[in-house]
């Protein structure tokens, strides 16, 4: 059994919507995947919402923190939006910070926010 | 007191294991917090096992204690045990080279948490959450 | 022999009260017996006399509904669990002694005198500790709502700004609710910055500290932005003493700071209109 999320273009910017809980497998697929596509597009920016997730361990947020620094040291910047309250205070008493990710309320803010990043 | 486990060999029965204590949290009437909480310390320690161990298994109890409920998950293993307790309990400790969250995440994020470890025979982690 | 065990006492009620009050009276440590108008006196200790002796002249027990009645009461006169038991005491001495006094006890009967004492004593001693501790249980309770009523909420005052004053000691179990809160807020309320505002919490110790930074940082991982407001000179005082790391985010002296700090965070301002 092999899912994939699904990875969306939107000019600049790649859009992915994680929509179920994320299996080792299924994470590091992804990561190998979006990499592959900023390749491919040459996308400035990347926004991953995480709106329907309810539960984040340190693996995931592993796997997470990886894609970002490897995002960034492809040129893009990436926003994290729709952290739920209970994900944040259990990654935060985990001890897991993500100190260097820019986040947003949700997918809409996350663009703006990309888009201004991109604009500055 | 109801009980239910989950054997932990392959990366799946870490998904099976906190899909259960998830359940298990809900049906206890833990908010979505504690929820949250509760299946994150489970992953954690079913990574554990299946990282450092090989195979154990992850079982999940029901408790009262006195008018609280709560529920209680132990994690036990016979893999090479824990040869400095101390040492994995400090915060940024890991021997995976993960991000080193593992044991005194798990402590923060539940109520009651104990180690039994001995060297070359297995390890068993029990952490208990309370109803509040 | 009950019989004559309830008569005797009945018939000597107010010798058996006037000797326990004088007797409480010299107990050590209890304000009540001392500062309460006699008449109070009066009434709560015939209270307990009629409590302690309801279940002699019956098999069955003093009824629950008057233990509760009478416990209610002596938590809320402040009577230490200590000292309800002392009560007790006092209170079967005393009877046994007027007992003896009047020779209704004597020494062929004392045996079987000092039985009925023990199933008369020990059962309504266990039923008033009981009430007393479940009293207690409902007290303190009671109280943990009133506190977690008095934490915090997040209150939104422009559009994208919210503000979270805090007020009173923060322990770690009020510091998750405080977190939950304040999430919560965030999310359903759409803040892009809040304010938590301090001034009202007489404390920051390490402990605190790390909770309010605990809060910062995951109201970060939602997607906001989290100031610290309400910072009196004491309280930076000891969180530099301390060695507080409080860098990482935005701090400011007063609300009202922090409220302009905040609009010029969402490309807002305050502007002053003249008058028509």
């Amino acid at each position: 059994m092999k899912t994939r999320i699904p990875i969306l273009k939107l000019n600049d910017v790649l859009i992915v919507s994680i929509q179920w809980e994320l299996d080792d497998q299924t994470a590091i697929q992804f990561q190998e995947d979006l990499l592959n596509k900023m390749h491919e597009t040459a996308a400035l920016g990347v926004v991953i919402d995480l709106t329907p997730i309810d539960f984040i361990d340190s693996f995931i947020a592993k796997v997470l923190g990886d894609v970002i620094n490897m995002t960034g040291l492809m040129g893009a910047k990436v926003v994290i939006t729709g952290i739920q309250p209970a994900v944040a205070i259990t990654l935060i008493e985990l001890g897991i910070r993500l100190n260097n990710v820019m986040t947003a309320l949700d997918l809409e803010n996350g663009l703006d926010k990309l888009n201004k990043e991109l604009e500055a | 007191m109801k009980r239910s486990s989950v054997e932990i060999i392959t990366e799946w029965d870490i998904v099976a294991a906190r899909q259960l204590g998830r359940n298990e949290a809900k049906k206890a009437g833990f908010g979505t917090v504690d929820q949250a909480r509760i299946t994150t310390a489970i992953s954690e320690l079913a990574r554990n096992i299946y990282l450092y161990a090989g195979k154990g298994r992850i079982e999940i109890e029901r408790v009262t204690d006195g008018g609280k409920d709560g529920i209680k998950v132990v994690a036990s293993d016979e893999g090479p045990g824990i040869p400095d307790l101390r040492k994995v309990m400090e915060d940024g400790f890991s021997t995976s080279g993960g991000l080193g969250a593992g044991m005194p995440g798990v402590k923060r994020l539940m109520d009651e948490f104990k180690v039994i470890s001995e060297p070359n025979n297995g390890t068993t982690i029990t952490a208990t959450k309370w109803l509040h | 022999m009950n019989k004559i065990t309830v008569e005797g006492i009945r018939q000597n009620m107010d010798e058996i009260i006037e000797r326990w009050i004088k007797t409480m009276k010299e107990e050590k440590g209890e304000r009540f017996f001392h500062f309460m108008p006699d008449h109070l006196i009066e009434k709560t200790s015939r209270e307990f006399a009629e409590l302690m002796t309801s279940n002699i002249d019956e098999s069955d027990a003093a009824s629950t509904e008057k233990i509760n009645d009478f416990t209610e009461k002596v938590v809320r006169f402040g009577w230490a669990i200590k000292f309800v038991n002392k009560a007790i005491d006092n209170f079967s001495d005393i009877v046994f002694e007027l007992l003896e006094e009047k020779h209704i006890i004597n020494d062929a009967n004392f045996k079987s005198f000092n039985q009925l004492f023990k199933n008369w004593i020990n059962p309504l001693r266990e039923s008033i500790i009981d009430a007393y501790s479940t009293e207690w249980e409902r007290t303190v309770s009671l109280q943990k709502i009133a506190l977690q009523e008095l934490s915090a909420s997040l209150i939104p005052v422009f559009e994208k700004i919210s503000v979270m004053p805090l007020v009173g000691t923060i322990d770690t179990e009020r510091a998750k609710l405080i977190m939950e809160n304040l999430l919560e807020g965030v999310v359903s309320q759409r803040a892009e910055v809040v304010l938590l505002d301090i001034t009202g919490v007489p404390v920051v110790d390490t402990m605190v500290a790390h909770h309010i930074i605990q809060a910062a940082d995951a109201v970060r991982l939602v997607g906001a932005k989290c100031m610290l407001v309400g910072i009196r000179p004491e309280i930076a005082q000891t969180i530099v003493a301390l060695g507080i790391n409080l860098h990482e985010f935005t701090t400011k002296s007063t609300l009202q700071k922090g409220m302009q700090a905040a609009l010029g965070l969402t490309n807002r301002a305050i502007v002053e209109v003249e008058e028509q």
